[in-house]
């Protein structure tokens, strides 16, 4: 094989390549779909999904059938929690911030309590744990009002913040950096592959298993937490079930940007690019007027034809 | 005439011959007994009968019929019945539905017959109704038995094939004294049925017992067919072993001991845990002590439990001097005790990462790191791979692209960053090229001149004669013999390792 088709098989390549052709594509279904602003417009969009697929991404990472399905439920709470802490004022969005860390972290938790104690597979644990969010937004939403986005964080979101980009594009880099640095750079990072690629080994070699698991479903709820936040910033005012596309999406995002999802293969680079696909993916579905259902049929068929493109190597479960 | 005979069968795995010339008859009515050391080609021999491995020449002929036997099923309509030493039971279904797995009774072409298989399976656990032991019946779930009731299935299953020829391999490895006797008298009824039975086991007492003639495979080779009551157990060790038999190890191969420090290395006392019971020893600083006997008789689940994976249920262990109680290998590697595994496919190879990752996990802990910069972890890593004569491109290529033995090297190479004071070696050398090998003795001797304790099982006899300053023979999960100075002889190891348990 030479050095090029090496080269355009890399997933990271292929994703790059597809958002080309899909810009080319929507620009010449809708004259504008590939201006500036339009492009800044999905790439706060993009920015929300890849954030809470960088929680999804570890977790898939570390193996072991890794996967957290409860990510959109803990975007969904945390909007309502960030409502109503800090409804409308500024001064509310630090506590608000912590309200929805600890928040995530806590769902977190318990994910990774289920998972490595209880010996619950993550598939019906965080799908269990979904469940439960779920129906806890419709107890929290009953006669309460939802709250209001403090002006500051829908500015932070949707409003230039330096070199006419948003704040939270620039979370997101920064996100993305941290994501690299600590999966090549650290200790934990390595780790995280290791256990993702020969648990046992890993354990033999005196790698804290477990520990290391509890704190990967962790991380997955805080970005979701954070990501939910600023999906508030972004849309003024929570609803119910406003994360519940993230799920899906989430997953799909990290498959394609080439994490496998037998866990110790891939990073967050892939799936930044994998977020950013899927969001002008979604943008070119509503521009040729398919409505949401459909939007939904299409991601998932997008994931199992994935599924076929990238699995084919090795077998999910290893 | 004779039931079953092979003639000239060989095997080879690629560049390795597992049976160079097997030649067997069994005679109607025979327990006809195999014996060979670990790894002479005595498990492949009976594969090739099974049917479950090709033989790549030679032939077999059932009834003085010559056939092809091409698959397990093939086997069974051929004949052949049998037990298989891992044992191949459903541990969800029922004893009764285990026993008639492989014929399951079936009406109108679809339905299972369940009053047919239930009276049939009566039949073999009627058998054994004396000694089954508690909570034995026909509806109890396999999963739910002891040890020994899941032999007796398998054994039971083995006689519901009613085939004309069965092979036993090592049946009686959990059973107790009762039934052991209880299924000799069975075996004896078979016999008498004009039946063929090939018997595989370790314990002199019961070929004795059982077995009416011996064929002894050594090195790949059928040697010779005896009759048991011609010959002594010592007449059949000697064969086993082969010719030098009595030579003692040379001296010049094992290292002297520096005894640079007044405490042991490790001391182990009366530990006991699953696999093995009632172990004691003392490792010397630069001692290399070897850990000896047939394959499974509690070495590796003992090297396991020292290093914290898996649990010890009584006992003590000291490492230089100070009581160590390992609950994870986490603990073990702190408190200085390194661990090797011939299975490094599932205790050591981190796949698809790069060989500088799988080199560092164990500096990681015992220097506490947070961050891993790559330039500082590389003068770390290129000694220790160095010493082990590694080769490899490059330290960020997958360990994958390597070759076995220099997987292992790798794998080794992670414990000679922060040396420990402890090195475990559980058959180190398994599935790794001749030169691999003499690097890592190298490097284990160095170690052992260097003060470290080394604990060493291999399956290869000659590696611990070659390299153990002294030798424990492990027989059924206990030491019973030492083996020190001129007595560390392949005839003794042998012997040994074959005495009735």
């Amino acid at each position: 094989m030479t050095a090029i088709t090496t080269f355009f098989k890399q997933p990271l390549v292929v994703a790059l390549i597809l958002i080309v052709v899909l810009l080319v594509l929507g620009e010449s279904l809708s004259p504008g779909f590939a201006s500036a602003d339009q492009i800044l417009r999905l790439l706060i969009v993009a920015s929300l999904l890849g954030i809470v697929a960088a929680g999804q991404n570890v977790v898939i990472l570390g193996g072991r059938e890794g996967i957290d399905l409860s990510v959109g439920g803990v975007v969904s709470l945390s909007a309502i929690i960030a409502g109503n802490v800090m409804n409308g004022a500024d001064g509310g969005i630090l506590p608000a911030v912590l309200a929805c860390l600890a928040a995530g972290a806590f769902f977190g938790l318990l994910n990774g309590l289920g998972v490595t104690l209880l010996r619950i597979p993550p598939l019906v644990m965080t799908l269990g744990m979904l469940g439960v969010l779920q129906g806890l937004l419709v107890v929290i939403r009953q006669g309460i009002p939802s709250g209001r986005a403090a002006p500051g964080l829908s500015a932070f979101v949707t409003q230039p913040l330096l070199l006419g980009i948003p704040g939270i594009i620039w979370l997101w880099i920064a996100i993305g950096l941290f994501m690299a640095l600590m999966l090549n750079r650290t200790v934990f990072g390595h780790r995280i592959y290791a256990i993702g690629s020969n648990e046992h080994a890993a354990y033999m070699a005196g790698v804290p298993v477990r520990l290391m698991r509890i704190g990967l479903f962790m991380i997955s709820g805080m970005f979701a937490a954070i990501a939910g936040l600023c999906l508030l910033g972004y849309s003024g005012s929570s609803f119910a079930n406003v994360g519940e596309q993230y799920m899906l999406s989430s997953i799909i995002a990290v498959v394609f940007g080439g994490t496998s999802l037998a866990g110790g293969k891939g990073g967050y680079t892939g799936t930044m690019a994998g977020a950013l696909l899927l969001v002008i993916l979604q943008g070119i579905l509503t521009t040729v007027n398919i409505d949401e259902s459909g939007r939904q049929m299409v991601f998932g068929a997008t994931l199992l034809f994935l599924m076929l493109f990238y699995g084919r190597g090795r077998a999910m479960r290893a | 005439m004779s039931k079953l005979r092979l003639n000239g069968v060989s095997k080879a795995y690629g560049a390795t011959l597992a049976l160079r010339r097997g030649d067997l008859e069994v005679a109607a009515g025979e327990v006809h007994v195999l014996m060979g050391s670990n790894g002479s080609g005595k498990s492949t021999l009976c594969k090739i009968i099974a049917g479950s491995v090709r033989p790549d020449a030679g032939q077999i002929l059932i009834n003085d019929k010559p056939v092809t036997i091409s698959g397990p099923q093939a086997a069974r309509v051929a004949g052949i019945g049998v037990f298989y030493q891992e044992l191949s039971l459903a541990n969800r279904r029922s004893v009764e539905e285990n026993i008639c797995l492989s014929a399951l009774p079936v009406k109108a072409g679809l339905f299972i017959d369940r009053q047919a298989l239930k009276a049939r399976a009566a039949r073999y656990i009627a058998l054994f109704s004396q000694v089954a032991g508690e909570g034995f019946h026909a509806q109890a779930l396999v999963g739910n038995l002891r040890a020994d009731q899941r032999q007796l299935v398998e054994i039971m299953k083995a006689l519901a094939s009613e085939a004309p020829i069965l092979i036993f391999d090592e049946p009686t490895s959990a059973l107790d004294r009762a039934q052991v006797d209880r299924f000799f008298e069975i075996l004896r009824g078979l016999k008498a049925q004009g039946r063929g039975i090939i018997f595989i086991s370790h314990r002199m007492d019961e070929i004795t017992a059982i077995g009416d003639r011996v064929t002894i495979i050594r090195d790949g080779e059928t040697i010779e067919t005896l009759k048991l009551s011609d010959i002594d157990p010592a007449t059949v060790i000697r064969l086993m072993v082969g010719g030098a038999s009595d030579m003692p190890a040379a001296r010049s191969a094992a290292p002297a001991v520096v005894e640079t420090q007044a405490k042991a290395a490790i001391s182990v006392r009366n530990l006991s845990g699953k696999g093995f019971r009632d172990v004691s020893f003392e490792v010397a600083h630069g001692e290399i002590l070897g850990l000896g006997g047939l394959h499974g008789q509690g070495q590796s689940a003992l090297l396991r439990a020292i290093f914290g994976a898996n649990p010890v249920t009584s006992g003590a262990v000291t490492i230089g001097g100070e009581r160590y109680d390992a609950k994870s290998p986490r603990d073990a590697i702190r408190r200085g005790c390194a661990y090797v595994s011939g299975d490094r496919g599932r205790d050591g190879v981190i796949r698809g990462r790069p060989i500088i990752e799988n080199v560092t996990p164990i500096h990681y802990l015992r220097d506490r790191l947070m961050i891993a910069r790559p330039s500082r972890l590389r003068n770390k890593a290129m000694p220790a791979l160095e010493a082990m004569h590694t080769k490899f491109a490059s330290l960020f290529h997958p360990i994958n692209s390597l070759s076995g033995g220099n997987q292992q090297k790798v794998i080794i190479a992670r414990w000679l960053i922060d040396r420990p004071d402890v090195l475990l070696l559980d058959d180190p050398t398994k599935g790794i090229d001749l030169s691999a090998k003499a690097d890592l003795f190298a490097l284990i001797r160095q170690l052992a001149a260097e003060g470290l304790g080394i604990l060493l099982y291999s399956s290869e006899d000659a590696e611990l004669l070659g390299n153990a300053n002294r030798i424990l023979v492990f027989n059924g999960g206990s030491v019973t013999r030492e083996l020190t100075g001129d007595d560390r002889t392949r005839y003794n190891l042998y012997q040994a390792a074959y005495e009735a348990a």
